[in-house]
C-alpha cells in the first residue's frame, strides 16, 4: 500500500473527499463552498448544529467545518454530540471562529475538534489545513487496514503452524515409540551397531517432538489460546518434583541442582501444569548453559514484596552477554552463548515462560551475578 | 492383570494402531480388532461386540466424540477409553461427559502409555 503523497503537493488524492460545512450565515457557506469545490471536494451544507447532526449519517463527510456561534445548539455542543454518536468513526471537526473568539479555541479542542479556521477566511490557509487533516485521516485509515491485514496474516501463520505441528507430532510420536520397541529388544535381540542406530533415531525423534511442542505452545499463546486453570499450588513441592526430574538429565553432565523446600510452604493460585513448564524450562536451561560438573541452586521464597513470592535459579553459565538481554524473552531469541553439552534450543522456551508468567500477572527477569553465572527470577502475586 | 477380552482399536493413522497394538500385546491383550474411522468403528463394534474400545479423538469426518456418542447410543454399557495427543481440556471434558472411562495420551513414551492403559483397564474391569 502506498502512503499518500505529501499534503503540501497537488491535492488530487483528496478529490471526491466529502466536507460538510455548517454555518448559520449563508454568505460563509457560499464562500467556503466556493473555495472547496474547485479543488474537487464534494461539499454539503447545513445551517445549524441540529441540521448537521441529521445530515452526517447520510452525507458521510470525511471532515466537518463547524461554526461555533449558531442559534440552537452551538458548535461545541454539536461537536460533542457528533463524537458521542459516532465515536471513533467521527469525521474530524474543524471549528470556524472569529478572531474575537480565539480564547474559545481551547474549549473547542476540548470538545473534540482537531483545529480551527479563523474568520475572515484566507483560501490558501483553509485548503492547507483541510489537506493536512485529510492527509492524517488517510494515513490512519491505511494504518488501520494494514494492522488488520497483518493481524489476519499472523493468525493464518499461527493456524498453519499449529496444523503443521499437530499433524507432524503423531507420526513422530509413533517413530519414537516404535524405536523404543526395537531398542528394548521386544522384537528380537540387536547387535551393538543396530542398537546405536536405533538410539539415534529415538533421540532425534525425541528432540523433534520437543521442538514441535514449543512451536505449538507459541502458536497457541499468540492465538490467545493460553487459558489458565488456577488452583492452589504449593510452589515448593512443584519445584522439588521438577528438580528431581531435571537432576536425572543433569547427572549425565555431572551437574547437580540443589533445592530446599521453603518453610513455611509457599502456596499461590496457579496453573500448576503451566507453572511446571516454566520451572522445568529454567532448570533445564541452567543445566544446559552451565559447564559440566556445575552446582546450580534453585529457591522458592515469599516476597520480595508483600503478597509476592518468587522462584529463582542461579546457574554457573557465562551469563547474558551485554546487549543481548532484550532478545532473551522473545520468540526465537537465541543468544550467542551455546549449550555446554551439545543440547538443542529452539529459542522459544523463555518466550513461552514469559507468556505463562505474565498470564499469572507475574514478572520474569534475568541478571548476571557478580560472582559469575546468571540468576533467572520469576516473581508472582501470592495473596495471603 | 487378567483382562482377556477383545479390544477394538480406532485411529485414522495406521502407525498409531501399530504402535498401540504392540503395547497392548506386550501387556498381554492379543485379541485386537482395528478400525480406521468412526463409521468403520461402529460397524466393527456391531459385528464383533468387543469388550473395550480404544479410540482416537481427532479423526476426519466423524470424530472420536461423535463416534463415542453413537456407540453409547447403540450400547450404553460399552467401555471406551479415548486416545488423545494434545489434550485440550474441553475435548476431554466432552469425552468424559459422553461416557468415556478415561483418556490416555498416545504421544508419550511407550512405557507411560502402557502404565496408563494397565491402570485404566484394571480400574474399568475391577481387576487387581
Amino acid at each position: 500500500m502506498r502512503p499518500p503523497s505529501n499534503p503540501t503537493q497537488a491535492p488530487f488524492q483528496f478529490q471526491g473527499r466529502r466536507i460538510l460545512v455548517v454555518d448559520d450565515d449563508r454568505l460563509n457557506l457560499r464562500i467556503l463552498s466556493g473555495i472547496l469545490r474547485p479543488e474537487g471536494y464534494v461539499t454539503g451544507e447545513a445551517s445549524s448544529g441540529e441540521r448537521a447532526l441529521e445530515l452526517i449519517p447520510e452525507f458521510k463527510p470525511n471532515l466537518v467545518l463547524l461554526d461555533v456561534m449558531m442559534p440552537g445548539i452551538d458548535g461545541f455542543e454539536t461537536c460533542r454530540r457528533i463524537k458521542a454518536t459516532h465515536g471513533e468513526k467521527s469525521p474530524p471537526v474543524i471549528f470556524i471562529t472569529a478572531k474575537s473568539e480565539s480564547d474559545d479555541v481551547v474549549e473547542g479542542l476540548g470538545a473534540g475538534g482537531v483545529d480551527y479556521l479563523p474568520k475572515p477566511f484566507k483560501p490558501k490557509e483553509v485548503l492547507a489545513r483541510i489537506r493536512s487533516h485529510l492527509y492524517n485521516q488517510i494515513l490512519s485509515e491505511q494504518q488501520k487496514s494494514l494492522v488488520e491485514q497483518l493481524s489476519k496474516a499472523n493468525a493464518a501463520k499461527n493456524r498453519f503452524l499449529g496444523m503443521a505441528a499437530h499433524d507432524l507430532r503423531n507420526p513422530l510420536a509413533s517413530i519414537r515409540g516404535l524405536s523404543e520397541f526395537l531398542r528394548d529388544g521386544a522384537v528380537g535381540p540387536l547387535t551393538a551397531d543396530q542398537l546405536d542406530l536405533i538410539q539415534t533415531i529415538h533421540a532425534a525423534s525425541q528432540s523433534m517432538l520437543e521442538m514441535l511442542n514449543e512451536l505449538l505452545d507459541v502458536a497457541a499463546i499468540e492465538a490467545g489460546e493460553l487459558k489458565l486453570h488456577l488452583e492452589p499450588t504449593n510452589l515448593g513441592d512443584l519445584a522439588a518434583r521438577c528438580v528431581a526430574m531435571v537432576n536425572i538429565e543433569a547427572g549425565k553432565k555431572r551437574t547437580r541442582v540443589e533445592f530446599a523446600k521453603p518453610d513455611p510452604a509457599v502456596v499461590l493460585p496457579a496453573d500448576s501444569a503451566k507453572m511446571k513448564q516454566v520451572i522445568d524450562n529454567l532448570l533445564s536451561n541452567a543445566v544446559k548453559y552451565s559447564p559440566p560438573g556445575s552446582t546450580i541452586r534453585a529457591f522458592v521464597q515469599s516476597g520480595p514484596g508483600a503478597g509476592q513470592c518468587c522462584f529463582f535459579v542461579r546457574d554457573q553459565g557465562p551469563g547474558i552477554p551485554e546487549g543481548e538481554r532484550d532478545k532473551l524473552f522473545k520468540d526465537f531469541g537465541r543468544l550467542s552463548i551455546r549449550p555446554t553439552g551439545g543440547e538443542k534450543s529452539t529459542g522459544l522456551g523463555l518466550a513461552i515462560c514469559r507468556n505463562i508468567v505474565e498470564a499469572h500477572h507475574g514478572t520474569i527477569a534475568a541478571v548476571n551475578l557478580p560472582e559469575g553465572g546468571c540468576e533467572f527470577r520469576v516473581t508472582l502475586p501470592s495473596p495471603a | 492383570m487378567n483382562f482377556t477380552g477383545m479390544i477394538l482399536l480406532v485411529d485414522d493413522e495406521p502407525h498409531i494402531r501399530k504402535f498401540v497394538s504392540l503395547i497392548l500385546k506386550q501387556l498381554g491383550h492379543p485379541i485386537i480388532v482395528e478400525a480406521g474411522n468412526g463409521e468403520e468403528a461402529i460397524a466393527v463394534y456391531q459385528r464383533d461386540d468387543p469388550d473395550l474400545v480404544l479410540m482416537d479423538v481427532s479423526m476426519p469426518r466423524m470424530d472420536g466424540i461423535e463416534t463415542l456418542k453413537a456407540l453409547k447410543a447403540l450400547d450404553p454399557d460399552c467401555a471406551v477409553i479415548m486416545l488423545t495427543s494434545l489434550a485440550n481440556r474441553e475435548t476431554i471434558e466432552q469425552a468424559l461427559e459422553a461416557g468415556a472411562l478415561n483418556y490416555i495420551r498416545k504421544d508419550t513414551p511407550k512405557d507411560e502409555i502402557a502404565k496408563a492403559l494397565e491402570e485404566t483397564i484394571g480400574a474399568a474391569f475391577d481387576l487387581s
